[in-house]
């Protein structure tokens, strides 16, 4: 085989093994953690362990939001209208962070039960609408999902 | 029509509600990618043309050096007659 | 029908129609960016949450949706090079390429500083934002295994395997959002009544930017084509003449 010949063999046996790395790894990841968080429900149930980082999903509680006067300290709670988990959180919040928003949380359960959020990111929905849009749906009780959500009976 | 805007002045306008950073960044790179994008293949056009050119002139010349060379191939050849 | 599927295929023919066709794209491209770019910063209203940053939807979503169709148009180009060696189609594939990567680069960007207004974060490793990024990887794969490769029919060939291996990648793009909780939103559905979530004052200008987009993508890859046809054209009579008349 000439020189130049192989030189091109090996370039081509580099891409294509170094694709088809990043390819694997990435399916890898994916199916190591291919949900991007656990709903409450499922910590409810035991499938996290204390100290394991992980990621919950569900909607900030409607009136469980506490934040301290003197630091960026807050706690609420995050819920699937099923079941709740505390979150204790000290650093600034997105801009759409307010009770009835859906939001990802990032951190541990400590051995008291409480999640320790180390980043609070919020999640928007696909319903994009005006200011006013809103209000008339509100108004005539036929909301979006948050609103829909939120009328579920709570436990 | 004018009604309908959204913004009550310049200042707000440019402020979009205390996004100005990101949103016009990301109109600044639509509009940077767009004018690129359409001015790159015809800058790169000129290029091929003008090597082109210089290339058959190139052939013209090796033509006129060489004009009992039997090995000039026949593209060359009908290129150097045409002028 | 043959000969008119063999007429399309030859540069030539491609070459001088496209030139024809150029202006007819241009324009309603031109048009419907103004229009939808003025609707979109001005005229959209802002959104109940997220207020005036719902104006970057209207680069990122065309940007993202057309993202999609690479890997298809490539895969379609690589099949028709591979069963019938039309020179068109891989001048296709191979322009598609890098305009591919550009596209979705911009879409990636453009997501990413969306996300840093609404989410909080600028990245995270969720379904779709990794399997768009997948896909830019991919694209800067087919484009390095095309210039590794010196013999033009074997790159070509090349291509047009991984291309077709890639569009299992645009399945998962497109239904990541549903099989698995993603950070990423779900799409929109549109609503016709003024009075729903989706409402026409926020998508109408939204088709009009997909269009617009669209054209534009038309427009780059034909210009890019063009280019293409006369590099490898450059020994053909016509393209001599081509030169020396301008």
């Amino acid at each position: 085989m000439k020189s130049h010949r192989k030189e091109r063999l090996s370039i081509i046996v580099f891409i294509t093994t170094g694709l088809s790395l990043a390819i694997g790894l990435t399916l890898f990841a994916l199916s190591q953690n291919i949900d991007l968080f656990y709903t409450p429900t499922q910590v409810a149930q035991g499938e996290v362990e204390t100290g394991q980082r992980i990621r919950i999903g569900g909607m900030v509680k409607d009136g469980s939001l506490r934040s301290a006067n003197d630091s960026l300290r807050v706690q609420f709670a995050t819920t699937d209208y099923i079941n709740d988990v505390t979150i204790h959180y000290e650093g600034l919040l997105p801009d759409l962070f307010r009770e009835g928003q859906g939001i990802v949380v990032e951190g541990a359960i400590d051995e008291l039960g409480v999640f320790q959020a180390s980043r609070v990111l919020a999640k928007h929905d696909e319903n994009y609408m005006s200011q006013e849009v809103k209000a008339a749906l509100d108004a005539a009780g036929v909301s979006a999902e948050n609103h829909l959500l939120s009328s579920q009976p709570e436990t | 029509m004018f009604d309908l805007i959204q913004f009550s002045s310049v200042g707000e306008f440019l402020n979009m509600g205390g996004y100005a950073f990101n949103v016009w960044l990301v109109y600044a790179l639509f509009a940077m990618f767009f004018s690129v994008n359409l001015t790159y293949p015809l800058i790169r056009k000129r290029q091929i043309v003008l090597e082109q050119k210089r290339r058959l002139i190139l052939n013209k010349e090796i033509v006129s050096q060489n004009e009992d060379n039997n090995e000039v191939d026949n593209l060359t050849f009908r290129v150097g007659e045409g002028t | 029908m043959w000969l008119w599927f063999s007429k399309l295929g030859s540069p030539k023919w491609f070459y001088e129609l496209s030139g024809k066709w150029l202006p007819w794209l241009i324009g309603p491209m031109a048009l419907l960016l103004i229009v939808g770019i003025i609707w979109a910063l001005l005229f959209v209203p802002p959104d109940y949450q997220q207020g005036n940053t719902i104006r970057i939807m209207y680069i990122h979503v065309p940007f993202a949706s057309i993202s999609l169709a690479f890997f298809p148009l490539m895969a379609l180009a690589g099949t028709i090079t591979l069963v019938w060696r039309m020179k068109l189609a891989d001048i296709v594939a191979k322009t598609a390429a890098p305009l591919g990567a550009w596209f979705t680069a911009l879409a990636l960007a453009s997501g990413s500083i969306w996300g840093s207004d609404i989410w909080g974060t600028w990245w995270i490793w969720d379904g779709r934002l990794t399997s768009m990024l997948l896909q830019f990887f991919l694209l800067i794969g087919v484009i390095s295994l095309r210039s590794a490769l010196e013999d033009a029919e074997a790159a070509a060939k090349a291509c047009a395997v991984l291309s077709i291996v890639g569009c299992i990648n645009v399945i998962v793009i497109k239904y990541s959002v549903d099989w698995w909780n993603t950070l990423h939103q779900p799409s929109s559905p549109f609503s016709l009544s003024n009075e729903a979530p989706n409402p026409p004052e926020v998508w109408i200008p939204l088709v009009i930017m997909i269009f617009a987009v669209y054209l534009f993508f038309a427009v780059s890859l034909i210009l890019s084509m063009r280019n293409e046809i006369l590099v490898r054209e450059r020994r053909s009579e016509w393209v001599q003449q081509l030169v020396q008349a301008t």
